[in-house]
């Protein structure tokens, strides 16, 4: 495990002058909002041919759930365990991660799009949709013929993201959605969303509705979208509000086309948005570092390199350290992805310690360069505005602090509430 | 139409500081990124075209170690069908006509009507084994080819070769032949996640000097015309001047000579 396998490696070596290249040459238009997140993904695909690898066994997965479904077998099973056979393997964890640190050395932007659209969006219907939502819904996605969003958090639910508002109420074939959402990447420029709502019946107390996703498309009625927002970072990649107004939604576009319990999904796709997050700042690092390295070497001050001088080797060295411990970090976790051993503790944990790392990092590479980190002309200077998404995006630093902690005294019989104090 | 490409695992010193090796015959490898030779890139890209609209097969070779298997397999990702690396201590200390020697011992084993090589490897840049693999296997050759038209089946090629001033001679020659392969000639793709994936279970056929029927006078340095007796590095001459210091500092330096002579 701590060594890629051949195609792996392969995969890196072909990404690397595609990402130096081609993507490079498109992070200034990204970032000033001048190119369609849609149009370089759609680029990224014509260059890896991501959908001619996955849509035969998309297409294979949909006869499978329609046969399912006609003979009334629920599926069952992770994730994972769902997206068996080619897909699965397309969606190998490792696979993924070594694509997202690749991207993320150039543009975490279009990382972070790329990641919402296929990731989140896309492997949410994926997992949980019926044979027609997936064939509706996944396959323009996964086609790059439309761009997918993945919406939970609220303007009041954020790190609290279970206790969100919007509602579903059932209206004959129909179901009536209202509130908001915000912060969702993508959502300005989405064509396809999922949306998460509690279901509201007349007869359902209040802490008893459950959470489900639906799946709305952009002309859908009573649904619009916010102006993309200003960010310190991200910049790249799309980020803004959703507004239900009395949208109506047919009974089809809600997820699965049965209501149940679907927390724990929304859970499972927030605990696979925290570990890759690891990848992410594997890759801000491993590009700071680079960089640093590079900038040490070349300048010249008091007529030595600066690499001589000790304070610039200590900040080197301690860069090191960090890349080497997400690297590490980044494998566990795609072992635990690949083994069906994701847990919550973990993905925290490693969320926690990689999103601090990448910004300690980039903030050192800028520190390192003096004035030149300081300008946009370095890259580190942008990655370092990226890296910062990490500490608050899927959940802040401090919510996986208290997610660790209670997850490290659950077998206690302690039941720790994330507003503090104890439950039982 | 059946074609091979051969294809050469070179360090990328583009980026990097290049050092000479305490046996002054090579350079110091360790830190530098290994890669397909440019030139090959394209070679591979013109044969998978080829292949492509006409049909048939494409086999790659590579003479080197193990290592040499990345720059194969990614090519064999790109729409290769076959591969083949000549490995034995005996090729040590080849110069570009042993080199060809050697391949040209490989494609006879393999049906083909065109060789492809790189014009120019990045290391060496002899630019002879395209030449001298088309004298031994006797057959028509061009090199720098820029343009490259198939015709009549197959049976013949146009060829345009890239000269000085961006003349572009136009030549036509029967196959099988040799082409020594310019950068520019298209755009190379880059390896689908699917054609990495396939690739990796495709199998490598390993060749030594006795299975390619040469014998020690053909390989290494008994088999070649030129032997390399050292490297150095530049030396500064009377006719040269180094300039000193920072990048604003010697950009004006230079800014000043070159107005002194009257060149700007």
């Amino acid at each position: 495990m701590f060594e890629l396998t051949e195609p792996l490696k392969m995969l890196e070596q072909a990404l690397r002058p595609y990402c130096e290249k081609e993507l490079s040459a498109k992070v200034e238009p990204l970032e000033k909002g001048e190119v369609a997140v849609l149009d370089i993904m759609r680029d990224f695909d014509r260059a890896f041919g991501i959908n001619a690898m996955v849509s035969g066994a998309l297409h294979e997965m949909i006869e499978r759930k329609c046969r399912r479904e006609r003979e009334g077998i629920e599926e069952k099973g992770s994730l994972q365990e769902v997206l068996a056979g080619e897909v699965g393997e397309a969606m190998d964890p490792l696979l993924i991660f070594i694509v997202m640190k690749e991207l993320c050395r150039v543009s975490p932007s279009f990382a972070l799009s790329l990641g919402a659209h296929i990731g989140l969006c896309g492997q949410t219907i994926l997992a949980k949709g019926t044979s027609d939502q997936i064939e509706n819904y996944a396959l323009p996605l996964f086609s790059f013929e439309k761009l997918g969003c993945w919406a939970l958090t609220e303007p009041e639910s954020g790190s609290d993201a279970f206790a969100l508002s919007t509602t579903a109420v059932p209206d004959g074939d129909f179901y009536v959605l209202n509130g908001s959402k915000t912060f969702i990447t993508n959502a300005p420029c989405a064509d396809i969303f999922v949306v998460y709502a509690k279901i509201d019946r007349e007869d359902s107390k209040a802490d008893k509705r459950m959470i489900h996703p639906f799946v709305l498309e952009r002309d859908n009625e009573g649904l619009s979208v916010g102006k993309p927002m200003h960010k310190m970072g991200m910049r790249g990649s799309p980020t803004g509000q959703i507004f239900l107004s009395d949208a109506r939604v047919h009974r089809d576009q809600l997820l699965g086309k049965r209501e149940k319990t679907s927390r724990s999904q929304a859970q499972e796709t927030l605990t696979s948005e925290r570990e890759e997050n690891a990848a992410m700042a594997w890759g801000i690092i491993e590009r700071c570092l680079e960089e640093s390295i590079k900038y040490a070497v070349e300048r010249k001050q008091f007529g030595m390199r600066l690499i001589e001088f000790q304070l610039i080797q200590e900040k080197i060295a301690r860069m090191y350290v960090h890349l080497e411990n997400v690297r590490n970090l980044a494998f566990k976790q795609a072992w635990a992805m690949r083994e069906g051993r994701s847990n919550i503790l973990d993905a925290c944990a490693a969320k926690f310690y990689a999103a601090a790392a990448a910004v300690e990092v980039g903030m050192e590479a800028i520190q390192l360069m003096g004035g030149y980190g300081y300008i946009e002309e370095q890259q580190v200077e942008r990655l370092t505005r990226d890296a910062k998404l990490l500490m608050i995006g899927g959940g802040t630093s401090e919510i996986q602090l208290l997610n660790i902690a209670k997850e490290l005294v659950r077998d206690k019989g302690l039941s720790l509430s994330l507003t503090g104090g104890l439950r039982n | 139409m059946n074609m091979v490409v051969c294809v050469k695992r070179v360090p990328d010193t583009s980026e990097s500081e290049v050092h000479i090796d305490g046996s002054g015959k090579g350079i110091d490898t360790s830190r530098l990124s290994f890669g397909i030779n440019e030139c090959d890139n394209y070679a591979v890209e013109e044969a998978i075209q080829k292949k492509e609209a006409l049909g048939g097969n494409v086999t790659v070779i590579s003479l080197g170690d193990k290592q040499s298997d990345e720059v194969i397999r990614m090519a064999l990702a790109k729409g290769g069908d076959d591969a083949i690396r000549l490995e034995d201590e005996a090729f040590a200390g080849s110069d570009a006509v042993a080199v060809a020697k050697a391949l040209a011992a490989a494609v006879k084993d393999v049906e083909w009507d065109i060789v492809f090589t790189g014009a120019l490897t990045d290391d060496d840049g002899y630019a002879a084994v395209p030449v001298a693999l088309g004298e031994i296997l006797g057959v028509p050759f061009a090199t720098y080819v820029k343009k490259l038209e198939v015709m009549d089946d197959g049976k013949k090629v146009k060829v345009g070769r890239e000269l000085e001033g961006g003349l572009m001679e136009m030549v036509e020659m029967t196959t099988p032949c040799v082409l020594g392969i310019q950068t520019g000639i298209n755009e190379p793709r880059y390896a689908s996640f699917k054609g990495i994936k396939q690739a990796a279970r495709k199998e490598i056929t390993i060749k030594s000097a006795s299975d390619l029927g040469l014998d020690a006078s053909d390989c290494g340095e008994a088999g070649s015309w030129a032997a390399l007796e050292q490297f150095t590095p530049p030396v500064v001459g009377e006719m040269a001047e180094i300039l000193e210091g920072e990048p604003d500092e010697t950009a004006g330096k230079l800014a000043g000579i070159l107005k002194e002579k009257g060149l700007v």
